[in-house]
């Protein structure tokens, strides 16, 4: 599984970062910054990825296969 | 209306004035019947469960604001031309319009003007002890807001009122909504003139508005709608978190202690009080194609009840959903919508509700109930009308 960003929707909420640090944080400017652009999430983190997923207040995250 | 032969109806008027003052029997009743309900009285299909929810507010093509969100047709006429009532390009232009210093990212400069005010608000009720709950909830949004959104001076003390009317039209056209049209109404014309009289505060998210027409980014006729958009909802909502988190803490003594104990809690009780408290009842949506729900079939131009503060309360969602509990994960709670049309304000509405829970919870050992708490009567806003605390001291 892989998550897409849409970074034109992202307005910086930060409950993705809250829900899976290891694979979302915002930087110095409050942008987003994913870990695992393109690449498959790692099997230990995927709860936590899909928590990031549904808590995205703008619909900003896609599970993608 | 055609409809599904076996589709549950409920017939209870779950706006009714009993029913505005404590809606959760109803909405509990709603999920038990099923994911999608009838409300022969409103005419709309009622979604009350989470997963439903969620899925219709997601797909902003089938189920479309453009034609209104409210209840009634009345409503839905008046508030064209708002970001709330809109879709596709015109949504997207108008909330980057309005949502653009809204960001956490914008919002990031204010964050300690946001904190000293927070402070002493609560300083000022502490030493006072025995205070109204819902007096000290709205000092900061008041404080903060209409000179965020440029509001000029005068009329300010007719924000909260305006802006309580401007959602209670939005319900379904009962004795409450018709209340509330000449509110509504002030706050219409006062917004026209703000505009036209270029009356904002300069650098305010409304010069910037009119700055942004100037340039030809859109037209000076629509500045009045989105400066409605600016201010009505950010007063009463955000005052409806902050007192029903100071009336939660005040019943709930244990989380209270929880969230003494570890401030780190914050953002999650945030999360927490809007999932169980929800500000908005709800919204509806236009049903743009023959559809489907859960096994429903839902003609086009048909209506759907998002019902928010009921999703938020569905035992298919959430653990002892009628339980307060800021340790469990409310991240995806629906209070503050979600998708394209979550709350642009959500934000600074974070904000302003974090920085009065770390005031408090610096300042104060306990906050105690000092009477019975009173719910205000609104067809979209729920919110409590007073609410008598005592702040003993830290």
């Amino acid at each position: 599984m892989k998550i897409s960003a849409d970074y034109d929707r992202c307005e910086g909420h930060g409950l993705c970062a809250e829900q899976a640090p290891a694979i979302f944080e915002l930087d110095d400017n409050a942008e987003l910054v994913h870990h695992f652009e393109g690449a498959d999430i790692p099997p230990e983190q995927l709860a936590a990825a899909r928590a990031a997923v549904t808590s995205c207040p703008v619909a900003a995250l896609r599970e993608t296969p | 209306m055609a409809r599904h032969p076996e589709l549950p109806v409920y017939r209870p008027d779950i706006y009714s004035p009993q029913a505005i003052l404590d809606p959760y029997p109803h909405y509990a009743s709603l999920r038990e019947l099923g994911p999608v309900v009838w409300l022969p009285r409103h005419k709309i299909y009622a979604l009350p469960r989470y997963a439903e929810c969620k899925a219709v507010l997601l797909d902003d093509r089938t189920f479309v604001s453009g034609d209104g969100v409210a209840l009634n047709a009345i409503a839905n006429r008046l508030s064209r031309g708002t970001t709330l009532n809109s879709d596709g390009e015109d949504h997207a232009r108008r909330r980057a319009l309005v949502a653009h210093r809204l960001t956490p990212r914008a919002l990031r400069a204010m964050k300690d003007v946001v904190d000293r005010q927070a402070a002493e608000i609560v300083d000022a009720a502490v030493a006072r002890r025995t205070v109204d709950g819902v007096e000290v909830a709205a000092a900061l949004p008041a404080a903060v807001v209409p000179d965020l959104v440029g509001w000029p001076a005068e009329g300010r003390e007719n924000l909260l009122r305006w802006g309580a009317a401007t959602f209670d039209i939005l319900g379904p056209l009962n004795g409450q909504a018709v209340q509330a049209i000449p509110a509504g109404l002030g706050m219409a014309r006062f917004a026209h003139t703000v505009a036209k009289r270029r009356k904002v505060l300069p650098g305010s998210m409304g010069d910037d508005l009119l700055r942004a027409a100037d340039a030809g980014e859109l037209a000076h006729a629509e500045c009045p709608a989105l400066m409605i958009d600016y201010l009505a909802p950010s007063l009463d909502t955000t005052l409806s978190a902050i007192a029903s988190a100071l009336h939660l803490f005040a019943t709930h003594p244990g989380q209270w202690q929880l969230l003494k104990d570890d401030p780190g809690l914050i953002p999650n009780a945030v999360n927490e009080i809007v999932r169980f408290e929800s500000p908005l009842r709800a919204f509806s949506r236009k049903v743009a194609r023959d559809t489907e729900v859960a096994g429903t079939a839902l003609p086009a131009g048909s209506r759907v009840l998002v019902l928010y503060a009921s999703a938020n309360r569905d035992a298919h969602a959430w653990d002892n959903p009628d339980t307060f509990d800021i340790r469990r994960d409310a991240a995806r709670q629906l209070g503050f919508g979600y998708g394209t049309h979550g709350c642009a304000g959500q934000g600074l509405a974070r904000l302003e509700t974090q920085a009065m829970l770390r005031a408090l919870v610096a300042r104060v050992d306990r906050i105690e109930p000092a009477g019975p708490p009173e719910w205000a009567q609104n067809n979209i806003i729920h919110r409590l009308g007073r609410l008598p605390i005592e702040l003993i001291p830290a």
